[in-house]
């Protein structure tokens, strides 16, 4: 079957600057997808080609299974990072606003505008002017807005930011009902966990260059094991653990890294003796955590490539 | 893909539709046209009465005379009233004096006297509200007596005078010569308002009167023969019309001439203001983001030609109300007016004029788009206002031409600066309006036209380039030469 969305070799340049360096990647129909990254790593700037609202300077992309994204517009949906809505408009009218834009005739759109708001719980805003909502509202009005007319990719760039735990339940079931009825979802997040919990695939810009991509397992495969702490105490103590190689404290929980050859047992025994230990696993390491390492072995890198030159 | 641009447009317009500027727009006109006549008038009922008296050196009749001839045009209009007004209680007693008149008859010299002397005794409320009689209800003569002004001496109460005058209880006062007949040198008008002359000057012209028909008496020199001499030269004015004849110079040609005018100024204010909404309407659009996501549904293309277009609907709906209002008006008043009333009744047969409204309509709205043009492409690369306001003052500067040398192109419509500036086509909607009394050559209009469209349809693309990359870029405004680079592209 082909792919949602295909990138080739695409390269995106502002003046002297490289935003997007020979990018090349495939996203399968029907999946979530996560596009991970630092802030200025490239994601939104290789969203916006996506969305052909810039042209790659080299490479080629298809999407939908059509080289000019122009041609399938209507049958994608985009929700930018910065979201914003017109304050004197009404609720139900900007949402079957969008929709009439993506080519929906009047009717249709202003029927579904009003069943997509009651449906997630802003019925009584259907008449009320957008300036007058919170910002969660908001987002949820943009995310409807974004859906209404039943696309078949949908790209969210950073759907969850400023979202509160309800919110942020409601957007990932959005998400999930998308997927259920076999649409595309790509979406761009700093919260791994939510990568994690949702994304079938990942992958991952630094600095312009794509540093990884694929399905959560093939990423974490051959990463070496860590070991997942909930405990309570001082966590500063962790810092001595014999065989340390790495770790990331939280204060309630920490991702312990042991250099090869130490054996997780002994840690175990050690650590126990210093904090009160509510669950221990040894197990691939986090999203976070790969994360967080790429960025450090891609940053020597670069600082080894410049200290060659 | 059309569709689209039209769903963008309609919802422009009937965003703007619903705000209060649109209404404002609207009403704004017809109420500062209205608001300008009611003001003036109110204006000049709320002038405080002055108050001055007279210091009669010479000791004569002069100051009876004198005041009798400063109110002669109070006195004439209520002497006509008598005849008008045949059945009104107030004006009883002076009929009585006057005897009975026809109407349009003249007052002899012995009833203006009559009338004269009736007025004195009057209440000047009752007066009022008979007559708009202008003297008697902005000046007041108090005589010295009231005045307290006593001293034995002249120069006594010529002190007295002046003290009265600088606590303000008097506007002014006069000093009358001794002897008027043989030289005025010595009369003095003192005041301490250096800028309200009305009153010395319509005193000057009852003395002047009084003083030369003394003299011509003094001189033996017949009254007739006097009155000839005395007569000015007047031009009757004329014009040749369009069979080549000699007519008659009427005021509605005059006003017809000059309504280009009032047109030019309508024009300038409303493509600014309405090209302007669409520069505040897209940094707005910008700030709040919501171009991000229009961009995902309509090319950058369609969504400038909607908004322009949305904004033209919006601005032509203004621009028809107050057409539409100019028509009303013009079909209403000489109704209401008994269509005597010449200058108004002229001003508005000259909006009455088809072809003024037609290029009126045609220059708003080529004149809109050129200057939407610019300003969307100067509201795209913008993120606030403020940056806007840097980037416009140059567009500001140009505009301001067109309306500071607007009597001036009405004056020479067909001169050679009027010719230049119509074909520069920033100008061109202004100008071409401006000298439409003229009018200029039927060339001179395919001409002007076609290099207005042609440069609106290169601003267009240019605008449409800039729009393209301007509406997504956040930070600093780009350089000009940044600009230019986009231009070139493809």
């Amino acid at each position: 079957m082909e792919h949602a969305l295909s990138l080739h070799g695409v390269t995106k340049r502002f003046g002297s600057f490289t935003a997007v360096h020979d990018l090349s990647l495939d996203v399968p129909r029907g999946c979530i997808y996560g596009f991970l990254g630092q802030n200025g790593a490239g994601k939104t700037t290789t969203i916006r080609m996506v969305m052909s609202i810039f042209h790659p300077d080299s490479g080629s992309l298809s999407v939908l299974g059509h080289r000019d994204a122009q041609e399938v517009k209507d049958r994608l949906g985009y929700l930018p990072e910065e979201k914003g809505l017109y304050k004197k408009m009404k609720t139900g009218e900007i949402v079957a606003y969008f929709g009439k834009l993506k080519g929906m005739d009047r009717s249709t759109a202003n029927a579904r505008a009003k069943e997509l708001l009651t449906r997630y719980g802003l019925g009584d805003w259907i008449d009320k002017k957008c300036e007058a909502m919170s910002k969660g509202m908001g987002q949820k009005v943009q995310v409807l807005g974004t859906i209404i007319h039943e696309p078949e990719l949908v790209i969210l760039d950073e759907p969850f930011s400023g979202l509160d735990p309800v919110n942020r339940d409601l957007m990932r079931d959005i998400i999930l009902d998308m997927k259920r009825q076999g649409r595309t979802v790509i979406f761009s997040t700093h919260g791994m966990e939510q990568a994690e919990q949702l994304c079938d695939y990942v992958m991952m810009i630094h600095k312009s260059r794509l540093q990884f991509a694929g399905t959560l397992a093939s990423v974490k495969k051959g990463k070496d094991l860590g070991i997942q702490l909930d405990y309570d105490g001082d966590g500063r103590a962790l810092k001595d653990l014999p065989g340390l190689a790495r770790v990331n404290d939280n204060g309630k929980h920490a991702e312990i890294f042991l250099r090869p050859d130490e054996d997780p047992q002994h840690a175990l025994r050690w650590i126990v003796d210093r904090v009160t230990v509510r669950r221990f696993d040894y197990r691939e390491p986090s999203l976070h955590e790969i994360f967080v390492r790429t960025v450090d072995e891609a940053n020597q890198k670069l600082a080894a490539a410049g200290a060659e030159r | 893909m059309a569709n689209k641009t039209l769903l963008v447009a309609q919802r422009e317009f009937v965003e703007n539709v619903r705000t209060k500027t649109f209404w404002i727009g609207i009403l704004i006109v017809p109420l500062l046209i209205g608001a300008s006549i009611g003001a003036t008038a109110l204006l000049q009922k709320l002038k405080e009465t002055q108050r001055y008296t007279v210091l009669d050196l010479g000791g004569g009749d002069l100051l009876a005379r004198a005041e009798r001839e400063f109110r002669s045009g109070d006195a004439r209009a209520l002497f006509a009233l008598t005849a008008k007004m045949q059945n009104a209680p107030e004006l009883a007693s002076l009929r009585e004096r006057v005897g009975a008149t026809g109407e349009g008859a003249e007052p002899t010299g012995e009833q203006m006297v009559a009338v004269y002397e009736w007025m004195q005794k009057q209440d000047p409320e009752v007066l009022g509200r008979l007559a708009d009689l202008q003297t008697s209800k902005r000046y007041a003569f108090v005589h010295t007596d009231e005045l307290r002004v006593d001293a034995a001496d002249v120069d006594g109460r010529i002190q007295q005078l002046n003290q009265r005058v600088s606590k303000g209880e008097l506007f002014a006062y006069f000093v009358f010569g001794a002897d008027p007949e043989a030289s005025t040198a010595d009369f003095r008008y003192v005041s301490n308002n250096l800028t309200d002359g009305d009153l010395r000057s319509a005193y000057e012209n009852a003395l002047t009167r009084i003083v030369q028909k003394e003299r011509i008496a003094k001189a033996g020199i017949p009254p007739k023969i006097a009155e000839h001499i005395q007569q000015r030269v007047e031009f009757a004015k004329k014009q040749v019309d369009a069979s080549g004849a000699i007519a008659d110079v009427k005021s509605e040609n005059v006003i017809d001439k000059w309504a280009p005018v009032g047109f030019v100024y309508f024009l300038w204010m409303a493509i600014f203001s309405i090209a302007n909404l669409l520069l505040t309407n897209t940094i707005e659009e910008k700030g709040n983001r919501t171009i991000e996501v229009l961009l995902s549904s309509v090319s950058p293309g369609q969504l400038m030609k909607g908004k322009i277009w949305g904004i033209a609907a919006t601005g032509l709906t203004i621009v028809g109300t107050w057409v539409a209002f100019g028509l009303l008006a013009a079909w209403l008043a000489p109704q209401l007016m008994g269509g005597g009333s010449g200058m108004l009744s002229a001003l508005f047969t000259a909006l009455r004029n088809t072809g003024y409204l037609l290029a009126f309509v045609f220059y708003f709205l080529a004149g809109y788009l050129l200057y939407a043009a610019v300003l969307v492409a100067i509201g795209s690369v913008c993120n606030t206002l403020k940056e806007a306001q840097n980037l416009m003052q140059p567009v500001m500067m140009l505009l301001m031409v067109p309306l500071l040398s607007m009597v001036f192109v009405a004056q020479e419509p067909n001169g050679l600066v009027a010719k230049a500036m119509s074909f520069f086509p920033l100008f061109t909607p202004f100008t071409m309006m401006n000298r439409a009394g003229g009018p200029p050559a039927t060339w001179e209009y395919v001409a002007t036209s076609a290099l207005l469209l042609g440069t609106i349809w290169v601003t267009m693309k240019a605008a449409g380039k800039v729009f393209r990359v301007g509406v997504l870029m956040t930070g600093n405004p780009p350089k000009l030469r940044e600009i230019f680079g986009w231009l070139r592209e493809k």
